[in-house]
């Protein structure tokens, strides 16, 4: 399974005020708030947590072919980078920079290939190129979402089962790939 | 309330998440919020907050895991105001 999540911090900033009435406890376990409040920068640990919780929630959908949810608060935040939901435990990379956050979820000891992007650019186009790069092929390449709006590679036609996750937040975009 | 009204008030409150207002011009009970709508992941927080506010009910986490669309969302305030 793979996830991943990008935060742009100036666009979130402007976006949503986390500190709304009841905001922080849509999203967050009591552990989490309690981690928020004693932090000295809690917007950015804010974000943190969100983009964590985002990548494991990709990679979960994906790996169960679940259907679409708005349950964060059930993606919970450990110690040790890691998230858990129900009894699976994700362990979550997180890049976070004063512009963004970033954050990956992939198997422990899987080859991937992770790039963020920090310009307008048409992230299928290039995931595509990736793939060709990658796979050394030049048979043609599409990315379908399935029925569970899980993005999907096709090579010539035919399903693969090549990882991929996308995401994008204002001057931001990053996609992963995992070839197998 | 009927089912117009319900829907027209929670236009009011999805209008300002919005970024493809394309979506909002063909909304329909079928429209999802992010595929349609392109509203954040992070503002459906604020969608149903509003949504407590304006219609004084409270969204529990099971409730508010299925509001991604119009159609869950109507679903979703119909059963809290009954059981009011």
């Amino acid at each position: 399974m793979i996830g991943n999540d990008i935060v742009d911090l100036q666009l979130a900033s402007k976006q949503s005020n986390w500190q709304r009435r009841g905001w922080l406890q849509k999203i967050f376990t009591i552990e989490e708030q309690q981690c928020i409040k004693d932090s000295k920068t809690p917007e950015t640990l804010v974000w943190k947590f969100w983009c964590m919780k985002e990548a494991a929630y990709k990679a979960h959908q994906r790996r169960f072919s679940i259907s679409p949810k708005f349950n964060p608060k059930n993606f919970e935040c450990l110690l040790d980078n890691k998230v858990r939901i129900d009894n699976h435990t994700y362990t979550i990379y997180t890049e976070a920079t004063t512009e963004y956050v970033y954050s990956i979820v992939k198997k422990v000891g899987i080859d991937y290939y992770s790039k963020i992007y920090d310009r307008e650019i048409d992230l299928k186009y290039n995931l595509k190129q990736m793939i060709a790069q990658k796979l050394n092929i030049s048979l043609s390449i599409a990315i379908e979402k399935d029925s569970n709006r899980i993005p999907v590679v096709h090579i010539h036609k035919k399903e693969t089962d090549i990882q991929i996750s996308m995401t994008h937040h204002g001057r931001y975009s990053a996609v992963v790939l995992v070839t197998g | 309330m009927t089912k117009e009204e319900l829907l027209s008030k929670l236009k009011i409150i999805i209008v300002p998440y919005v970024q493809n207002q394309e979506g909002l011009k063909n909304l329909t009970e079928d429209t999802d919020f992010i595929k349609d709508l392109e509203i954040n992941s992070a503002n459906l927080v604020d969608v149903v907050l509003d949504v407590e506010d304006e219609f004084d009910i409270e969204i529990d986490n099971d409730a508010m895991e299925k509001m991604l669309t119009v159609k869950a969302s109507i679903e979703v305030i119909e059963n809290k105001l009954a059981s009011k």
